[in-house]
Order: C-alpha cells, then structure tokens, then sequence
C-alpha cells in the first residue's frame, strides 16, 4: 500500500507524443484483422449463434422448455438479466462519477467501460423482453393509447424497470456517443480510405474541434456525467425493487438498494478487469491502461466486495433478529437448504476470494487477478441466483414448495447472452477507438499550457 | 410590401392607367427609385429565399415526412376486418333451447356399481357438464368425480365409430351393422347345442337383464357371467353366515357416536362414498358441536379415512382378526355378556406384540361401551370373511344393529359368477364346448385372474364378440367389436336398493355410428339387421314399464303422465320393503375359534383406487392427473410401504421391487407413506391397463396379476415376499411431503399458522380459543376500498372437508382446465385451479394428517394485482381478483408474489403439448364451457369464483328485475362438495346464512399476519379426540 | 469540396498549448469577434484567454428537466386516477411513492437528451459537414496534435493583409486561406426525388395496411381470439352436418320442460287449468307478448284485424261467442299446439309467457264486452289494475 497518493498517477506513461497516442489507439482501426481477432471473434460467434438457436426454438414451443415452475416463476431469465445489468454498471460509474471526482485516471479505461456498458445492458435488455409468456406482446408493457384505452400499472416494479433501463441505455448511450465525436472528427482527417472518411463524417457530426464548442462541450459533459450519476445508481435501485416491492421472504428487504447497486459495481469492475487485461494485451495499450489502472480498479473490487459480504451478513442478522419465522427460515434454507451448494458457491467468490487484493502482490499480478476477477464474476452470477431461485422455491405454503433444475435451452441462452456480449465488444475493439483519443492527448505531459499550471 | 403588390395590376390594367394613385411624395414627384423600385414585384432580397431551385434540402426533407405520414394514415384507414366464420341457427328451435341458457336433463350414471342419479348440463343440446341429481334418494344432488369426469370418456376421440370385423391376418377392418348383425346372427343360430357365454360387468338395470332373458330364451344355451372387480361378496356370505340371509345393510353413519373402522376406507374407495361421507359431515357438524362423532381407524396404510381419523392406529391387515377377537373378549368382560373367545390375546398382550399403544386401544374401549347403540365398528372388504363375522358379533354384542338402516338396503339383480363357474367357463372354452363369447361391455381379460387361462382359452371360441366403447384388452381377441353408446347416450333404468327405481335417458344423439347395447342384443333376438331402430330400446324399455313396472306402482297419474315425470325426475319413488334384519346365529362364531395369523412374512393388500375405478376410467386424463387424495401421486400406482419397512429392505422411494405372492410375480415402485403398517405394501388395483388408447395404455402397473381364481375374484390380501430390483420408476407427486426429522420443515404448516387445529374439548371450554394467541391489529397505510353491493366471499369448513377431490375435477370440467400430462406434474406445472393441500405433523409412522383445499384467496390486498405491470389483474367492483387473459403478456410476477401460489401458467399450449395435441380433436371442443375462455400459451390463470356464473346470476336478477343475492350464486367446488364443506356468498350481507361462516369463532384466514385480506375463511378443524388421549 | 473563390477565412497553425492561448489572447485584444481556435482538445484557461462567456447549456437542461418531472408525475395521476382508474391491491388511485421511481428516470431522460440535442443542434448547428474549416489541411492539424486560430472573413475589420501580418507576428508555422464552398442546390420537382416520394408511399401504406389489417390476425396474435369452445349459432366441424347446436334426443324430458301431454290433439276433452293469477305483472308481460307475437294476424285488440292487409288469411275475432267459452287451458292448448292454418307457437313463447298472454286476452275479451256492473265494479274498485 505504499503509493503517494498527494499526487495522481500519470495515465500516459513513457512519455508518449500526441501524434503516438493518436497512432497507438488508431492502430486497430487501421490495420487488417489479424488471427487473434478471427479465433475470439468465431469463438464469441458461434456462442451467439447456440443462444439464437435457443431462443428460436422457446419462441416456438413456448417457454415450458425452460426449468421455470411453480413455484419458481423466475430462473435463468431474470438471474441473467440482474447479472447484466450489474455488469453494466461499472462502465457510467468510472466515466462519470470518477469524471465528478476528478480521477484523471479514469480516461484510460473510461470509453471502454462506457462500451461495455451499453453492450452489457443490451444484454440485459434482452431477457425481461424474452422472458415473458408471449414475447409478441411486449408492447403492453410501455404506455401508448389502444383501443383498450388502457395504460400500464405505473406502481409495478416491472414498469418501473422498464422506464429505468430503458433511461439507462439511452443515457449511456448518449454519453458515449458525445464523447466519441471528437474522436470521429480525428479520425475523418486522418484516415486515407473514402468510405471511411463519409461514415467518420456523418458521425463526427461536423465537429472541428473549435473552442468554442469545445467550451459547450465541456459543459454538456460535466451534466450528462451529474445525471448519470443518479442515474446508475437508480437503475439497480430499482432492479432490486423488483423483489424488495414483493412480499416473498428472502425479496422482501429494505437493504435490497444498496445491497444492489454495491453488487453491480463488484461485479462490473470485475467484467471490466477482465476484459481490459485482454485487451491491453491484444493491442499493446499497456501505456495506456496500465497495471496502475487495473491496481486501482482491484482495489474498489476489494472495497465493493466487502461492502457485499456486508450485506449478506447484515440479512441473515436481520433474518433473525426480526424473529419472523418465514424469514428466518428462507435464510437457513439458503445455507442449508436443496440450494445451499450455489450459496456457498456465491460467498466464496464474492467475499472470500477477493480478500486476496489486500496484497499488493496479487493486486498487481495479471494471472492471479484474472482468475480472482473471473470467479467474482462467478460468484455474482450465483448472487442472484441464490436471490431469485431460494427465495421462491420455498415460501409461505409448504405444500407448493418445489424445486428448480435449468434445462439445456436455459443454458444455451445464458451462452447465448455471453456470445452477444463479446462479440460486440471484439468488433468495437476493431471499429471504433477504445480510448477516448482526445481526453487522453489532454491529460499527456505538456498538454496544457505551462504557465496556467496545467492540470488543477 | 402588400400594398405594393396590390398596386402591381393596378399599375398594368388599361382602365386604371390615365388615373394616378400616389403613396408618397417620392412617389408623386417620380422618384427614380420608387418608379424603379414599383416594378419590380418585392423589395430585394426579399424574395432570395423564396427561391424554389435554392430552397435547403431540410424542408425537402420535412415534406417527405409528410407524405409518409398521411400514406401511412391512409393504410390504416383501410381497415379490413378477418372473417369470424359463419353463424348456423337452428332451422326449428326447441321449445327447450334459450339460445346461451343450459338446460339440464336427469339421468344416471352407470360409472361404477354404486349408481348415482345425475343431472347433466347442456348447451345447445351438448352436454358440457355433470351434476348431482337432488332428488336422487342415494346420493341427494352429489356427485362423485368419476360421474364428473365420465363426460370426458363420452367426447374421447378415440370411440369405436363403425363396427369393426376381424378379416384373415387378425386385423380389424371397418364393417357396416347390417353385415355384422347377419354374421352374428347366422353364427348365432348355427351355434347347436354349444355355449353362447354373455360376459358382463355387474347387472344394474331390470330393463338389460330383462333384455338378456329375452336372449337366453331365444338361445337357450346362452349363460350370463357377470362380475364385479370391487365387489361385497365376502362380506355379504359373512353377513349370511351371521345373519341367514340378505345382505350386508346400509348403515346410518349420521347417528353413530363411534365409529372404528377396520381396514376399511368407507369415506374414500369403499362403498358409497358420496352418501356415505355425506351422512358422516352430520357428526362433523361445529354449531352442533354436541353430537360431534369420534372417528377410530385401525388400517395398514393411510388411506382417505384414516387421514380424516381422531385416532389412527395403524396396523397390518393380517393382524385385523387379532385384534378383533381380543376387541370382543375385553367388551364382553367389561359389559359382561356374550360368548368369551377362546385363544384370544388379551389387549395389553396384543398392544405388544405388534407394538400398537395400549392407550388408544382402552380410550376406543371405553368408547364403545360408553356409546352403546350409537356406535358403529366397520370392516373393509378386503379383509377376510371371519373378521367380518367377527365385527358383526360386536356390532351385536353392543347393541349396534341399531344402525343398520331398515328403510332400505342394497339389491343385487343378478349374482355375481361364483371362481368355480368361471373356471368350468374356461375349460368349456378349452374343450370347444363354447360357441360364442359375448363381451356385454366387460372386460374380463383385464380383470379376471391370470392363472383361470380366459386370455388362452378365448382364443378357441369361433364367434366372440365385444360391445365396448373403444378397443380393450379383451376386444383384440374376439373377431367383432361392436361399437356401443355412452351413458349420456343410452335409455336405461336402474334399481339398486328397494324403494327406487333410477332412470336414465341420452342427453344427445350418439355421436358416432354406435348402437345402445341392449338394443343390439334385441335386433339379435329378433333375428333381423333390419329389425334395429333407433327406437328400438326406447320402446322396449317403455312398453317394460307400462306392462310390469306401471301396475306395481299403482299410482293415480296416466302412464305417461307418469313416464315422463319419471324421466324429468330421473327417478321414481315407491314404496318397498327393505329386506329386514333377524337376530344373530351364534353358532357363526364357530369360524373365529382358530387363529390364523401370519406376521413372519409382508403383507400384500390390494385396494381399490379413488379415481379410475376398476381401469375403466383409465383412459380419463382428468382422473389421471387427479392427485392421489393422500400421497398426492398422479398418473401411476405404486406399492405403499413403511419407513421401517423400508429401511430394512433399503428401499427408497421409486425403487422397483418385485413382490411375490406363490408363483404370481409384480413389479412395481415403492413409495414411503408415512403411517402405513409395517411388513405392509399396499397397492391400488385397475392401473396397467396394457389397451386403453392414448392416454391410458401402460399408465401404472396392473396389480390384479397377484389376484388367483384359487381365491376367487373377491380376495385382495396375501402375504407375500419382496426383492428388490434394480432401477427405478419415476413417480410424480404434486405434492411431496417434507421431512419429518428435519426441524426445518417438520409441522412446518402448523408453526406458520397455515393450519390451525384443536379438539372438540379445548373449543368447549372457550369457544374463542383459537383467536386467543395472536391477537394483533393489523394497521395498513391505505385507507380501505369500499364495496357497495354485493361482495363476494367464500368459506370452507375443514371439519367438514375430507380431501376426496371432487371439487377439483368439478372446477376442471366448469373452467376448461387441461391436462398436463405427466412429465409437466413432474416439472410442477399442474394447472389445477383449486388444489387439496395435505400436511403431515407429529411422527412419521403416526402422522397428524390436515387437508386444506387451496384455491385463490381473491385478496382485498391482492399481491398479484401490485406487481402486474400491464394491468392484466385488477379488482373487480365486486371483490374478486380478475385476470384478463388477453391483456397477460406472462411475466409469471403475479404468481411469484403469490403467498399461496394458487396462479397457474400456461408454459406451453398444454393442448397441443400434451400426447401431441390428443386435446386439440374436434370433439373435446365440444366438451369447453362456452362461457369460459380456453387459455392461449403463455397466459397466466387461476380460479375466478366462477365469474360465468355469477355473470348469469346477475343477468337473470336483471331480468327479473330484483337485487342479487349471494345465495344466488353457487361456484363449481360448492356444488360438487358432497359434504358441503364449500360455501360462497355475499359479505356483505348481514342477513345471509353464508355470514354464520363468514365470522365464526372458528374462521381463520391462512396467513393471516401478511395483512392481504384474503376472502376465503377457513374453518379450523377440531379433533375429537378421547380426553384421555388429548 | 468545391470550393469557390469567396475567402471564408484565414487559419494559422502553432505548436504548443502556451503559443495558442498566447494567441488568442492577442487575437481577441485586437478585436476581432469572428475568429475560433481549434484543438485536439480542450486547453485549459482558453475561455479567459477568448472573453468568451459562461455556457448557457445549463438553462435548457434545467428548463427540460423540470418539465419532464411535471409531465411524468401528471401523466401517470390522469391516466391511474381519472382515465381509467383501476383499483390494484387496494391501493388509492394516486399511490404517490409508486409513481417516484417512474417521474425519477422520465426527468434524467429528458433532461439528458435535452442538454445533447440542445448541444449539437442548438448550439452547434450540427450536423454540418460543409462547414468550410473541414477537410483543410488546417484542419488536418489540428485535430491530429497541432493548435490553430482562425478569423473568419465577416469579421467586420476583417482585412486579409492585416491578419496575415498578425499571424506571422504570432510565429504561427503556416498561414492558409480558406475559402467558401460550393452550394449545391436541391430542386424538388426532380423525376427522381418524386419517385422516391411515391415509394416511400407506397411502402409505409402497404406496411400499415399489413400490420394492422393482416399481421395481428396472424399466429401467435390471434391465440384466444378463435376460441375452441363452442358458443350459440356456431359451427363445428366435428359434425357432419356442421350444426354447433344440436336437438334433444325425442322423448327425453329436460328439467322445467315435461312435455305438454295434449300436443297433437285438435280438441282435446280436458285441459290444463290456468296456474297464474291475473296480476298487473304478469297482464303486462301478457300485452307485450301478445303484441309481439298475436297481434300480426289476431290485431292489436283481438279484433282479428290483421295488420298483414291480406297477405295471409285473417284469422276470426277473440271476442267471438266461442272464443269467450274457450277455458283458459283451451286457449294455451291452441297457442301451444296451433289451429288450421296457425301454426304451434311453443317454441317462440315460453310456456309463462303463453298464460299471460291468455290472462290478456280474457282482459281484452272483458274490456270489448264490458257490461255496466263492471263500471260499478270499478267504481267499487273490485277491480283495479294493481290486483
């Protein structure tokens, strides 16, 4: 833990120019796709391809081929959905809070995050549309006149998801967009081909990097940065009042919010470790995000992690001292119960390994941080499955009590999710920059002017 | 600038060219520029963005928007709508028909041998729905859910349609009637001085037996065999071994104080059951707590009424007789007469040896002597004859026979063919003697013994000839099978007690080429194919009654006044006496002098089942996937054994084992049900039927192969050995029971307040005692809703349901529920509306057993309704939690947030799913209540109170202008309840007698403390149990 | 580009972050208005170096923001609580914390697309790639790692010497001309475009049409329109004759229906005897039955004026001798089994309806008849309606 933290870590190191910042980050847009990106790209494809089929097939019996009965109505659809959304999370979190925070830092991995954001919400996104018995009937769920002059229950939880990652998606999407029209603009003058330059045109809007917008465009920013704020911090608020709001023991928890969002930031910053160890990797970036940035990040995994173990301590103390017996009993159900295996599967990963980033060793290893991240992502899967599938399969009545087993198409659509994951993000990685080009060029040695003292 | 426009013409036309307007000085003194400036028409630049060849691509842009939006206007202006096919009104109404309006016809059901009047519902003339027959004596406007269920055999698609006729090569190919009847009767006539064997099940109507005289005398060899799978034989040759004659009577189990059952499942499998726990609910009854009953079971496993018992004793069958004869011994000494027993152990001797507790027996000791006269003890029919010589001796000895009912009692028109008959039947076959086999709608291959040989021997009869509704196992061996009408299809009348005749008449038209049965044998008679008429059997049957019925009557009305009062009726009163009951012969008593018991070895005992009756009922998918009332198993029989038992031979659930009676092998699963006998299997007869189409064939495992001729048909206990085998038999429950030593789930419904119980003492000493505990005022943030008029609510008396099930296969039939099948009650995914929850408590080999029928609870507070996202579920003004089907898009959110879990979801079109859409024929669409949506995939369902009827309740007070009422109402459940166990009505009318229910000291809401205002009370059961024992 | 020979501006191109605010600094003390710097990135301190004032975004993003909250909070009380109100688990129809989460996003939403729609049209005038700074080499430059300044032509004391001078006393590397581009023109009546027009018509109003009209009465939309189940007057295929509706078998008794025992029979020797009292009720259903179903043939008063004028015989008056000596039960008898040329009415009139019609017909009978002792009686009030 010996890092002077009186001042910040450089995010550029070696002492890049501008013009190598600029050709480093530029380089994979450029250049042919190579083996590598084949191999990961035909990987993450096929993957896609099993849950389309899946998916195909439950649109065509119906959703009885999934595990889902009575009385466990939620599986694999909903798990996955609060599993994407958590994942979604870390990507506005760096870019706006640290941006309100003024973690410099933060520009090295910021419009990766961003990305992975949007794509890890597209994901989600998927699952409540899929999940329900008549999937061509979605519509329902978003107020429009109809002939039934019928609107929508605005005091369901599901409702109230809809309008929030629905907001979330097009206010993260936004947010990346703004950031990337300069790069655009960068692009169109630099690239030689001519269909290049018109789709890095119409995108850059025009942009011509005057100061004048510049002057707007910081502003815009710094707002979009104060609403996503609020904003990532609502959406897995109320993901989480998708249980908190019903009356089922094990749902029913005031701590649900927090709890949530504490576990979405866990979880994201592991995906995000994840995917950047590679990535630097893949196109040599480690100038640019360095060990410093993934030590940083291991170290809020750390924090977020502990805050998580918190929690689930904090339920099982309220499970007892509230002396409601259905309580009580879903949470020593959770331990020992049919399910105790995924419960102890989700402790492990989530509080107990990641207590490993309290060595400095570990916190700066790849290997060992892969590994550790991966299973956090793990243990975050079986969060939420220990949440949804334990707390349903034995509530109130014990005469409906049952048990839950996923099936193949359960499986293959999960697979399925991961495929579009990263399929979107390898081909991102090819088209567009990962690195936001012009915050970075702006926080280099000697970007700003000398005598008005640079960086404050 | 305008005015320069205007002045622009002006300036032109001829007219006005001497005149000469001026606007301003400039212009009066010709200023250059304003005459320059005049012709042109605009100011300059005025116009430069006027100009059309420089107008931005932007507005071009906008005016495209437009034309696509009025295009797109346009196209959805041109609405067409898709056609909803034709209409077909009738060409001359009945005078019956309303179109929309059920008309109901009375009838009786033939569907097992206890005959039931009922009243069927029909729409158009389609009968869609069964019901009790209130003026039926027997069973008084109840029905049992075989009767209910038995509308679905008659729309089974895979009836026989046309005669069919074997050709050379053993197949069956489609024949027309004239030709089979020539066949038949050609052979028939050439059949000389050989045998023509009839073959029925037992014989209920005077009018079919009159018809099979009729063909005896015109075949004078013809000999009738009839038999029943579940009969009374054994009790009935006891009763006349201790009585001289008659039959085993009818008992009044309304006016019993005590009642022990023996091994027998009187509220359940055996006998009436509709009438029986009918007239049991009297002593059940909580406002006249004083003359509640005290129900003893002694049985080896736990059956219906053992679950509905105040003490359980279980015990193995072979053990009965013990137990009796020592029973007898003590009585007699304490009341000090009747002839002592010789070798009888003495109680405590016997509480020993097969560990049974000694205090029970002494509390059901005391019991009976206290209760002379007004106690009942019962023996089940599948205990061997000397108990039941023995039971009737202490029936006797205490002064019981006053129970027996003298109004009336059972009449059997036609003996049941004795083991020796049927095995002379056999080797008559064998040795050529039999010329012609007539299956009278039987099914003896199934049913008859392996070891008589019937299924060989059948194969050597020239002429056999089966008269069955579809194919069975006995139809492939004969060479024709004659397609036969369906209850609802047929005219009959039947007389199986004194006092009554029961009629039946065809609800609708046969619905494929078949014929009624007797009418075929009468067209034989007759000697002609074309003597057949639709009316043939009709006439026959009148003509009967106006010769031989009509006089015995002698009433005052003109025959056919009469008749058809009878038919509206469905049946006709008279009065006749009941064969009377003469004193005990002692001598009887000479069987009980030796003991015979056997406890080395596993007792086998073979019971009837509570839904497919003797395998008839096997191709009913309804009764199929109606969950076994007390292990809750659907779509299969199993072996039921002991813990204990279980442990010694290391058996766990669904492990098959072999079991061994002589030379007689079965394979079957075992299921562990808790509070069964040691050393006991038991096992339900009429499953594994081999030929009973697509959703019967292979369902369980036919235990009658255990059954030998040496021991008749009417032997259902052996001892026998068992092995275990390798592999396993998935059985699924809807239900399964949890851990009795687990903490975490054992009397789990008790401790959450699900169920709650107490005996007849504790309620006596404080009629409130069971609000006395938890008396918390619930507080809620909301102010409450309002609702004027009439609310509906439901109250269920747990004291008086006993979990039979008929309320479930009621409410299927009324809410066009489908069947899952199988694999998807395995996956949890029955569709059930109402459903009867049974929990265990207290110890594993003796189990505390309360049912609750759950169904939804229509909550004031509905969970469901908060978190449906597209108000697909709302409530209605009257109360009830509604479900729009076509609004559901199927999160399944309403039903996870369901405490009670009573929402169903269509995880696939069931329909389609089910044995590949076997439900989408033609004709089970004829089966759907027309007043109840049939659910699409992926919508969610539940119970709606039966919103279809109360909608007709309300039109009919409209019409008739005047308020509606609660009474007016009666749900599906509460109809079928034989016990009256299910009310429903308004609550909020003060006046009702629904309100009695609605705030009974005894009324509970389950989960009360979630504070949802369910409107469903519960009634809490109360145990009477011996003080003693309490 | 083309471009024409109409000087847009000139740009100069330095080195560092210090040169450029330098520049601007002195630019602006020059006081040129119409000038711009352009850099990679946002520099720091540029604002003051420029005089520019603070940025005005925050006003729209304010001003979107409010309403948003408003609209969604509105929205959803009008729609739950006076549109359609539904009563959900008992809550009010206002159930204000539930609609929080809801108006919370609606805002954010708002106010986000707002600010950047506000930025980049409002602001920016975006999107604009004929802006002709673009595609220079300038421009090249400066958004790869140089710094630029550029004034614009139309800067009132815009004077391309003097700028030029001003450049190269600011050491700027490279001085460069920009100027103006080429506009293209766009008119409408073009072949081309208008068939574009009218296939975008055709395609959006074929698509509606297909949506609306076809498509939602496709599988899985029509699930549960069609129904299985088989209503009054429907057909079925599972019968050969196609009739959803089906007779009773003959000689079957349906409950409430026993048969009337002297069908057939053109005088029978006895009858039923009438089971209704004449009251107010039961007249009144009597009158509109006769109305609807007699009085075609028989008149409004029994008079047996037809109202068909001939187009079928007319039947005798009521009020006849004969008529009058019918017993109730004889007139039911005819109702119900008809009489020469009229035909059975049973199925048309139910058989409560048949004996109010008789009751009104004795009234009609009476009232066509009436002697002086009913006036009395009447006045005695022996006879009232309301009986």
């Amino acid at each position: 833990m010996n890092i002077d933290y009186s001042q910040e870590i450089p995010v550029v190191e070696g002492g890049l120019k501008q013009a190598h910042i600029e050709e480093l980050i530029s380089k994979p847009l450029d250049t042919k796709p190579d083996k590598k990106f084949l191999i990961a790209i035909s990987i993450s494809g096929s993957l896609l391809l099993i849950g389309a089929i899946c998916l195909g097939l439950t649109f065509y019996y119906g959703i009885g081929l999934w595990g889902n009965n009575q009385p466990v109505g939620w599986g694999f659809d909903i798990v996955n959905f609060v599993f994407w959304v958590g994942i979604g999370h870390a990507g506005t979190l760096i870019s706006a809070i640290l941006f309100l925070l003024r973690q410099r830092w933060r520009t090295g991995i910021a419009r990766f995050a961003e990305a992975m954001t949007i794509f890890a919400v597209m994901c989600a996104g998927i699952f409540p549309a899929i999940h329900t018995g008549r999937p061509w009937l979605d519509g329902y769920l978003f107020p429009y006149p109809n002939q039934n002059q019928l609107w929508i229950n605005f005091s369901s939880p599901l409702i109230w998801d809809v309008f929030a990652v629905s907001t979330y998606f097009t206010v993260s999407f936004v947010f990346w967009f703004v950031g990337l029209i300069p790069d655009f603009a960068t692009l169109r003058d630099r690239t030689t081909s001519k269909i290049k330059k018109t789709i890095y045109s119409i995108f850059s809007l025009g942009w011509r990097h005057s100061h004048r917008n510049w002057q707007h465009y910081e502003k815009a920013y710094m707002l979009l940065a104060g609403f996503a704020t609020p904003l990532v911090l609502s959406v897995h608020t109320i993901v989480s009042f998708d249980f908190a709001v019903s009356i089922i023991p094990g749902w029913h928890t005031t701590i649900f919010p927090p709890y949530f969002v504490a576990g979405a930031i866990f979880s994201g910053f592991a995906m995000v470790v994840t995917v950047l160890i590679f990535v630097r990797k893949i196109f040599n970036l480690e100038h640019i995000i360095t060990l410093n940035h993934l030590e940083r990040m291991n170290k809020v995994i750390l924090a977020t992690g502990m805050m998580v173990g918190y929690a689930y301590a904090t339920e099982f103390f309220i499970a007892w001292y509230s002396g409601n017996q259905f309580e009580t009993f879903v949470f020593v159900n959770r331990a020992l119960g049919p399910y105790a295996w995924a419960y102890w599967i989700m402790v492990s990963c989530n509080v107990l390994f990641p207590q490993l980033f309290w060595i400095k060793k570990i916190r700066r290893s790849i290997p060992i941080m892969l590994i550790i991240v991966i299973f956090v992502n793990v243990g975050m899967w079986f969060e939420r499955f220990v949440i949804v599938v334990s707390s349903l399969h034995r509530d109130f009545l014990p005469s409906s009590w049952g048990y839950y087993t996923p099936t193949l198409y359960d499986i293959g659509i999960l697979l399925g999710s991961f495929g579009l994951f990263f399929t979107l993000v390898i081909l991102f990685t090819k088209t567009l920059p990962v690195v936001s080009i012009s915050e970075v060029k702006a926080v280099a040695d000697g970007a700003q002017p000398s005598h008005h003292g640079g960086n404050h | 600038m305008l005015e320069e426009k205007e002045n622009m013409p002006k300036q032109e036309s001829p007219e006005t060219k001497d005149m000469h307007y001026w606007r301003s000085f400039e212009d009066l003194y010709k200023n250059p520029q304003i005459v320059e400036a005049s012709h042109h028409e605009f100011k300059e630049g005025v116009t430069d963005d006027f100009n059309p060849s420089e107008l931005s691509h932007i507005s071009r842009r906008k005016f495209l928007a437009l034309v696509g939006a009025s295009a797109a206007l346009a196209g959805a202006g041109c609405a067409d709508y898709p056609d909803k096919g034709e209409i077909i009104p009738y060409n001359k109404k009945p005078e019956e028909v309303t179109l929309g309006k059920p008309n109901y016809y009375a009838s009786t059901s033939n569907a097992c041998a206890h005959i039931c009047g009922v009243l069927v519902k029909t729409r158009e003339g389609r009968p869609i729905k069964v019901e009790g027959n209130p003026d039926h004596p027997v069973n008084k406007g109840k029905i049992c859910l075989k009767c209910q269920a038995a509308i679905l055999n008659l729309y089974d698609p895979e009836r026989l349609k046309e005669p069919l006729q074997k050709v050379s090569g053993g197949v069956f190919i489609n024949s027309t009637w004239k030709k089979v009847d020539e066949a038949i009767i050609s052979s028939l006539d050439k059949i000389g001085d050989k045998e023509i064997a009839i073959i029925t099940n037992r014989i209920n109507s005077p009018s079919t037996l009159k018809v099979l005289n009729n063909f005896t005398k015109k075949y004078p060899t013809t000999k009738i065999y009839s038999y029943e799978l579940f009969n009374d034989e054994v009790r009935n040759s006891a009763w006349q071994k201790c009585y001289g004659s008659g039959s085993f009577p009818l008992i009044k189990w309304n006016e019993a104080k005590v009642i022990v059952a023996l091994e027998s499942d009187f509220l359940g499998s055996e006998g009436n059951r509709v009438e029986n726990s009918a007239l049991y609910v009297e002593g059940r009854d909580v406002d006249k707590i004083k003359n509640f009953n005290r129900l003893y079971v002694v049985e080896g496993n736990l059956s219906l009424t053992g679950m509905n018992a105040d003490h359980r004793i279980r015990l193995r069958p072979h053990a009965q007789f013990d137990f009796i004869i020592s029973l007898i011994s003590e009585v007699s000494k304490k009341i000090g007469k009747g002839s002592s027993i010789t070798n009888s152990l003495s109680l405590a001797d016997f509480s020993k040896k097969y560990d049974v507790p000694l205090k029970k027996i002494n509390s059901l000791v005391s019991d009976l002597i206290k209760n002379q006269g007004k106690s009942i003890i019962h023996s089940g029919t599948t205990l061997p004859e000397e108990v039941h010589i023995a039971v009737y001796y202490l029936n006797d000895l205490l002064g019981n026979s006053a129970l027996y009912r003298a109004d009336s009692s059972e009449i059997l028109l036609f003996p049941l063919t004795k083991s020796a008959e049927w095995e002379n039947l056999v080797s008559k076959m064998n040795s050529g003697q039999v010329g012609a086999v007539i299956h009278f709608n039987s099914n003896p291959v199934f049913h008859l013994a392996d070891d008589y040989g019937y299924e060989k021997a059948i194969s050597k009869v020239p002429t056999v000839v089966s008269l069955n509704e579809k194919e069975n196992e006995s139809s492939e061996f004969g060479n024709f099978i004659l397609p036969i009408n369906h209850d609802f299809e047929s005219w009959g009348d039947y007389k199986t007690r004194t006092g009554f005749y029961s009629l039946q008449q065809p609800v609708i038209a046969s619905l494929y080429n078949s014929r009624q049965k007797e009418a075929i044998l009468l067209t034989w008679v007759n000697g002609k194919a074309e003597s057949y008429s639709e009316k043939l059997y009709h006439e026959y049957l009148i003509n009967r009654w106006k010769d031989e019925v009509y006089p015995t009557l002698n009433s005052a009305l003109p025959f056919d006044r009469l008749w058809f009062g009878a038919l509206h009726d469905g049946v006709v009163n008279f009065n006749e006496s009941a064969d009377t009951i003469g004193s005990f012969y002692t001598a009887a008593l000479a069987a009980l002098n030796q003991s015979k018991t056997e406890i080395s070895r596993y007792s086998i005992v073979l019971k009837n089942n509570y839904s497919i009756g003797d395998g008839r009922f096997a191709d009913n998918g309804w009764l199929q996937e109606m969950p076994h009332p007390v292990s809750k198993i659907t779509w299969d029989n199993y072996a039921a054994v002991s813990f204990n038992s279980a442990k010694e031979l290391n058996l766990k659930n669904n492990d098959l084992v072999e079991i061994k009676v002589g030379s007689r092998k079965l394979q079957i699963p075992v299921f562990l049900q808790p509070g069964s006998a040691d050393k006991t299997f038991t096992i339900e007869l009429g499953y594994g039927r081999r030929k009973s189409g697509i959703v019967g064939t292979n369902v369980g495992f036919d235990a009658s192969v255990l059954q030998s001729k040496t021991n008749s048909l009417s032997a259902y206990l052996f001892v026998g050995d068992i092995s275990k085998l390798e592999g396993k038999h998935e059985l699924v429950t809807a239900q399964e029971h949890h851990m009795f030593d687990n903490e975490l789930t054992k009397d789990a419904a008790l401790k959450r307040k699900v169920i709650r119980e107490g005996t007849v003492a504790q309620y006596l000493n404080n009629p409130k005692f069971l609000r006395e505990d938890s008396e918390i005022e619930l507080q809620t943030v909301y102010p409450f809703i309002l609702y004027p008029g009439v609310k509906w609510g439901m109250s269920i008396d747990l004291n008086k349901c006993l979990g039979c099930g008929d309320c479930v296969v009621a409410c299927t039939s009324e809410n066009n529920i489908p069947i899952v099948g199988k694999d998807q009650v395995a996956k949890g995914r029955e569709m059930h509306w109402i459903r009867i929850d049974r929990y265990y408590s207290g110890e594993v080999d003796d189990p505390n057993t309360s049912l609750q029928p759950m169904l939804c609870q229509h909550c004031d507070h509905a969970p469901c309704e908060n978190v449906c996202p597209v108000l697909a579920t709302t409530h209605s003004p009257d109360g009830l939690n509604q479900m729009a089907y076509n609004r559901c898009v199927g999160t399944r959110y309403c039903s996870n947030n369901c405490p009670y879990k009573v929402r169903r979801f269509n995880y696939f079109n069931f329909r389609d799913h089910f044995r590949d859409s076997y439900q989408q024929n033609d004709s089970f669409n004829l089966i759907y209540n027309p007043e109840v949506t049939v659910r699409s995939r992926g919508v969610m369902e539940k119970c709606t109170f039966c919103i279809q009827r109360i909608m007709d309740a309300r039109e009919e007070a409209i019409r008739q202008n005047k308020n509606l009422k609660g009474s007016d109402v009666k749900t599906a459940c509460q109809e079928a309840c034989p016990t009256t166990a299910i009310q429903f009505g308004d609550i909020n009318d003060k006046e009702s007698e629904f309100q009695k229910y609605r705030n009974h000291e005894l009324g509970y809401y389950v989960l009360e403390e979630l504070n949802i205002k369910p409107n469903v009370t519960y009634i809490a059961k109360l145990r009477n149990t011996h003080p003693e024992e309490a | 580009m083309k471009r024409t020979n109409k000087l847009f501006g000139v740009a100069a191109l330095f080195n560092s972050p210090n040169e450029i605010i330098h520049a601007a600094k002195v630019i602006a003390d020059n006081g040129y208005k119409n000038f711009d710097i352009n850099t990679p990135y946002p520099v720091h301190g540029m604002d003051k170096a420029m005089k520019l004032k603070p940025s005005k975004l925050g006003y729209i993003t304010l001003a979107f923001g409010l309403s948003g909250a408003v609209f969604a909070m509105l929205f959803m009380y009008w729609a739950m609580s006076i549109d359609y109100p539904q009563v959900i688990g008992g809550k009010p129809f206002f159930a204000f914390p539930a609609f929080v989460p809801v108006t919370f996003e609606v805002t954010v939403l708002l106010a986000t697309l707002s600010t950047v729609i506000g930025l980049l049209t409002f602001m920016f005038g975006f999107p604009h790639n004929k802006q002709p700074l673009l595609d220079t080499n300038y421009m090249k430059n400066v958004s790869a790692d140089k710094f630029g300044a550029v004034i614009y032509a139309d800067d009132p004391q815009f004077n391309e010497s003097k700028v030029k001078e001003l450049f190269t006393s600011l050491k700027s590397h490279s001085v460069e001309l920009v100027f103006e581009i080429e506009k293209e023109t766009y008119p409408i009546f073009q072949p081309k475009f208008l068939m574009l027009l009218l296939a975008v018509a055709v395609i959006t109003s074929g698509t509606t049409y297909f949506v609306l009209n076809k498509l939602l009465f496709m599988q899985p939309f029509n699930w549960m329109v069609y129904q299985d189940k088989i209503t009054a007057q429907e057909k079925s295929d599972f019968f050969s004759d196609q009739y959803g509706m089906r007779t009773k078998v003959e000689g079957t008794v349906a409950s409430g229906f026993i048969p009337y025992p002297y069908s057939g029979q053109t005088n029978p020797t006895e009858t039923l005897s009438n089971p209704w009292l004449p009251t107010k009720k039961v007249l009144m259903l009597g009158q509109k039955k006769f109305l609807t179903f007699c009085s075609p043939c028989h008149g409004n008063y029994a008079d047996g004026d037809s109202r068909l004028r001939g187009q079928f015989p007319n039947p005798p008056t009521l009020h006849s001798a004969r008529a009058r000596e019918f017993s109730d039960g004889m007139i039911y008898h005819i109702i119900t089994n008809g009489q020469n040329v009229m035909s059975s009415y049973a199925s048309q009139v139910t058989r409560e309806e048949r004996w109010a019609i008789v009751n009104y017909i004795r009234v009609l009978q009476r009232a066509k008849n009436a002697k002086d002792s009913d006036i009395e009686e009447i006045q005695k009030g022996l006879i009232n309606a309301s009986r």
